[in-house]
């Protein structure tokens, strides 16, 4: 797509929604661009460079003042929906927008809707949460807003999340997240958390992975190799005397 | 029986027209969803079991026909009895004996149940002089409410499937889009794209299906031409799916029906069930190479399923959201195969381009709008309801001739075109030419069809604060500038109706909805900020009003206005009763009096007054 | 031309250059990374450096389920793709080498990727317990 060859010509378009491991949606529209079509006698149109197929003899622009104001009329958009959010305030400081414009969305939280977790979740074949209901109403949830069955914990959503708004718990090995608790492995050895036994499980399951792995931390692990090949060295250097 | 080539077809017809014409006298019952729920179906059978008692001679019970809307749906369950052509509003059950003895045995017409002309206040017997449907060109709605919409034998009889049998057994698909294109038919759902060059695109691309969907979602507040002509004439748009399958190589067609519209799911289904018995739906129609057949589904409930991407997925399976169309869909649409999606209009009207020739079509409407368009009228005005009109006619024809004007003896303010998110149009408006391009350039839109009238009482940032609202609640919530622009520019909308206004605001909402229409992902949001643009652009000063002199010209906006009762009053009372915080206190034949205090601008008052009384400020 | 990375631990005297040179090799807002390479002592004064091994059935790649792991056909190393990592730590629990790990410096989770092809490590080390050879 369009974005990735604009980054890799270094020049610095922000976006929220986009992550090379999901799908682009184009929700966040901060990758908004000017496409200018020679062929088509100068015709120009503003495109998310995140859904755009990149097309030979493109003129693309970057930072014109349209482009710019569509920029900073988004983020005072999500400094009213998202006030508590700092990636949000850093990114609009950067545009010059300290406060917002708009009139505060009440109860708002630091979601801004880009579903980065439900893409997430998707691609790992569960999609254990959704967007639901429509417009202003829309939220992210498990469905029935009860806890959400195919949820394996594995915490894909809370690290993809830009804002930073799906919390979780490891706690006494027990993990929690969205209102679910899961048991967490623990290393046989030292006691640490590894991770959620159900994500283990599905890992064991679908990728074909021994179930023995996922029985001791990395540390112990490595401690591991280290002694293994140690016995096989004295015995070689005993072989040798 | 299964119809295999013209010939079969042909004679088919000639039976079907000959048991057809052979009733004389037909007794033609709307059974469209407005007159059923003022008790149409009562009148159907009551009229049968009269009919079936009487035992008159000529007049079987056959000649009870249960037909679609008639587009006249203030003034229903109507009953029109051919062959005068006698048009009978308001009919109840138990008019139906008198009917039967004076009309149908008698040739007596009952001038109580004729309509009244409102302006003339003369009654008009014949359907064809009532002003409603004499300035009409009825194209799309050809068949509506004169034929039964689940008798297939009708639709045969009056014509049908003709266009399908010239396009199968005589023009090889490029001719039919060429004919298609020629007509210059643009898209009646909202876009006016060309149909012909959508179909022309899809047929180009190589791929192992390619798909038809009809989109019967019609989510507009007030339109309701689509439910009408599925519920009226489903044969119409099965043929035209028929003839587009021809034409791009389809196997498979879809019709997306709105959750709300049951009949037109039923009416669908039957007749799709008797064209496949009859073999016009199947392998190897009219024993042509076509093997073409149509499911269909009911909608999500949503407005934003009727945008092309959002209604693929949802007939998918998937959740109703639109996508960015950077790659059309008639190259990847349906599970990412080529699709047409053209709307419900546009393809009942196909089959007649197809049967009567382009040329024919263009003879109809303008130069870059050919052919007609199904409007359906609704709010302040005098008859509500559908109408089929040559593309170019005037807003004032439409609205004054046809619709009849405005009730109450009020005047027009503006009418609201295109749906939702379309535009306002003021009076000076009114001699502009309906058509695609017309419309956009007054900063409205044709839209679907939809046309709302408001007399001087409505408040226009009201109106833009209500279809605001209205979007706030139905835009899909994917993208930000639409989810959160069009909600803030409620917000805004809402600040000025309650008189909290400024003129930084205003300015603020300008460049909102600037963004909002380039950036969103959509057309909802693309065109979302609309109701507010338009409005501002010919109703700027009552924006101001609200502003700076904190006044409400419409009379509307609670906070902004006081009600005073004027030397009018005669001190009947009324005003006393109706009003929930005893605000009002008089005695009888008093001019009564009017506490502010304790006034909440409810409007209970001005509503119950006969006298004009109630002034609003 | 196929390398190859040899660890001799005979020759290890845990004088940890090569996790210095790894941290630094991996250096970003002027911050050195993680290690992914550890001499571990088993027996006083006896080390084995512990890093990865490139499995040829790795059980990173296996356990990743957002194709973030892939070998360069090249190096032969397997390569953590940053942008397309969501830290789920499905590849620190899976190896059983215990050689994907934490990095709680820049918050990733990173693996020996041979520097892409001239690994610090190997060119830092004093006694050649580490040597990255041509083979062919
Ligand atoms: C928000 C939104 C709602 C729409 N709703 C409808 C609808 O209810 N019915 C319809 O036919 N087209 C609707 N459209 C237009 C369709 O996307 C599409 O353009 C149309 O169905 C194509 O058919 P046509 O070329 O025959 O008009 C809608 C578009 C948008 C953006
Ligand atoms: S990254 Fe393109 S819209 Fe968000």
């Amino acid at each position: 797509m369009l974005l990735a060859v604009i980054r890799r010509e270094g020049v610095d378009v922000p976006a929220l929604c986009e992550h090379e491991a999901i799908e682009p949606c184009g929700s966040c529209r901060l990758c908004m661009v000017e496409i200018t079509k020679k062929e088509w006698d100068g015709w120009k149109n503003h495109v998310t460079s995140c859904l755009y197929p990149v097309e030979d003899g493109l003129i693309v622009s970057t930072h014109t003042d349209q482009v710019m104001e569509i920029r900073k009329t988004i983020l005072d958009l999500y400094m009213a929906r998202c006030p508590g959010s700092e990636v949000i305030q850093k990114m609009a400081e950067e545009y010059g927008i300290y406060k917002t414009s708009y009139i505060t969305v009440p109860d708002a939280d630091n979601c801004i809707m880009c579903y980065a977790c439900t893409r997430i979740c998707e691609v790992l074949g569960k999609s254990a949460i959704a967007a639901v209901e429509r417009g202003h109403r829309k939220v992210i949830a498990p469905p029935f807003g009860d806890v959400p069955p195919d949820c394996i914990g594995c915490l894909s959503c809370a690290h993809i999340c830009p804002t930073d708004v799906i919390k979780w718990n490891d706690e006494d090995g027990t993990r929690t997240i969205w209102k679910k608790n899961f048991e967490l492995i623990t290393c046989k050895e030292c006691g640490k958390n590894i991770i959620s036994r159900e994500f283990a499980d599905y890992i064991i399951e679908k990728r074909e992975v021994p179930a023995e792995y996922f029985e001791t931390c990395d540390d112990c692990k490595r401690a591991e190799v280290a002694r293994k090949m140690g016995s096989l060295v004295t015995r070689a250097k005993e072989v040798s005397l | 029986m299964r119809i295999e080539s013209i010939d079969q077809l042909n004679q088919w017809r000639e039976k079907c027209r000959t048991e057809f014409e052979a009733q004389k006298r037909r007794i033609l019952i709307c059974l469209g969803t407005a007159c059923r729920a003022n008790g149409a179906i009562e009148v159907y059978e009551e009229f049968k079991k009269v009919l079936a008692e009487k035992n008159i001679n000529d007049v079987s019970v056959e000649a009870v026909t249960k037909t679609g809307c008639h587009g006249y749906c203030a003034l229903g369950p109507l009953v029109i009895l051919e062959p005068e052509g006698t048009f009978y509003t308001k009919v109840k059950k138990i008019n139906i004996p008198e009917i039967v003895e004076k009309t149908i045995e008698n040739g007596e017409i009952i001038q109580r149940l004729l309509y009244k002309d409102a302006n003339t206040k003369k009654r008009v017997a014949d359907y064809n002089e009532i002003p409603f449907y004499a300035r009409q060109q009825r194209i799309a709605l050809r068949n509506a409410g004169n034929i039964d919409p689940n008798q297939i034998e009708h639709y045969i009889a009056v014509g049908g499937y003709q266009g399908m049998a010239k396009a199968l057994t005589q023009m090889k698909p490029q001719e039919v889009i060429d004919e298609v294109s020629k007509s210059g038919l643009r898209g009646r759902g909202g876009g006016g794209f060309p149909t012909g060059r959508k179909w022309a695109t899809c047929a180009k691309v190589e791929s192992d299906i390619h798909y038809v969907i009809c989109n019967g979602d019609e989510g507009d507040p007030g339109a309701f031409m689509d439910r009408t002509l599925m519920g009226s004439d489903p044969h119409s748009v099965l043929e035209g799916m028929i003839i587009c399958a021809h034409a791009v190589g389809s196997i498979k067609g879809y019709i997306y029906v709105r959750e709300e519209y049951p009949l037109a799911v039923i009416n669908l289904k039957k007749a799709i069930e008797d064209a496949r018995e009859f073999g016009l739906l199947g392998d190897n129609i009219l024993g042509s190479d076509l093997c073409f057949d149509i499911q269909v589904n009911r909608g999500g409930g949503a407005f934003v399923c009727g945008e092309s991407s959002a209604l693929m997925k949802s007939v998918a399976g998937e959740i109703g959201e639109p996508r960015a169309k950077y790659i059309h869909s008639v190259v990847q649409g349906l599970y990412n195969k080529p699709t047409v999606l053209n709307n419900v209009e546009s393809f009942a009207t196909v089959p007649m381009i197809i049967e009567k020739g382009a040329d024919w079509f263009t003879s109809f409407g303008t130069p870059k709008s050919p052919g007609t368009k199904v409007f359906s009228l609704a709010g302040k005005i005098m008859n509500s309801g559908l109408v089929e009109v040559p593309m170019g006619i005037t807003l004032r024809e439409i609205i004054f001739d046809i619709g009849g004007g405005i009730p109450n003896k009020r005047k027009f303010k503006a009418v609201q075109t295109g749906g939702p998110s379309g535009g306002c149009l003021p009076a000076e408006k009114l001699d502009l030419p309906c058509d695609f391009d017309s419309l956009t350039a007054a900063g409205s839109m044709m839209g679907s069809g939809g046309m709302v009238i408001m007399d001087d009482r409505t408040c226009m940032v009201e109106i833009a604060r209500y279809f605001l609202g209205f979007l706030v609640m139905e835009s899909c919530g994917k993208c930000v500038p639409c989810r959160e622009g069009l909600y803030q520019l409620y917000q805004l909308c809402t600040k000025i109706c309650e008189g909290k206004g400024t003129e930084e605001d205003l300015e603020l909402m300008e460049k909102l909805s600037k963004t909002i229409e380039i950036g969103s992902l959509c057309g909802l949001g693309k065109s979302g900020p609309n109701p507010f643009v338009s409005t501002l652009l010919y109703f700027r000063d009552e924006y101001l009003a609200h502003i700076r002199d904190k006044k409400c010209p419409g009379g509307v906006c609670r906070n902004l206005i006081t009600f005073t009762i004027n030397d009018d009053c005669t001190g009947c009372l009324a005003c006393i009763k109706a009003c929930p915080t005893e605000a009002i206190t008089g005695e009888k034949k008093k001019k009564h009096i009017l506490d502010q205090e304790l006034c909440t601008q409810c409007g209970s008052c001005y509503a119950v007054c006969k006298f004009d009384a109630i002034d609003i400020t | 031309m196929m390398f190859r990375f040899e660890v001799n631990p005979s020759l290890c005297t845990g004088c940890r250059t090569c996790e210095l040179a790894c941290a630094f090799t991996h250096t970003k807002n002027q911050k050195p990374g993680r290690s992914r390479i550890y001499p571990i002592g088993y027996a006083k004064d006896e080390y084995v450096p512990v890093t990865c091994l490139q499995c040829d059935e790795a059980a990173c790649i296996k356990s990743c389920m957002f194709d973030a792991l892939r070998r360069n056909e090249e190096t032969g190393a397997i390569e953590l793709n940053l942008e397309r990592c969501v830290k789920c730590e499905a590849c620190v629990a899976a190896c059983p080498f215990g050689c994907a790990l934490i990095d709680n410096v820049h918050e990733e989770i990173v693996k020996c990727d041979l520097c892409g092809g001239s690994p610090a490590c190997a060119q830092f080390c004093p006694t050649k317990a580490l040597e990255y050879k041509k083979i062919a």
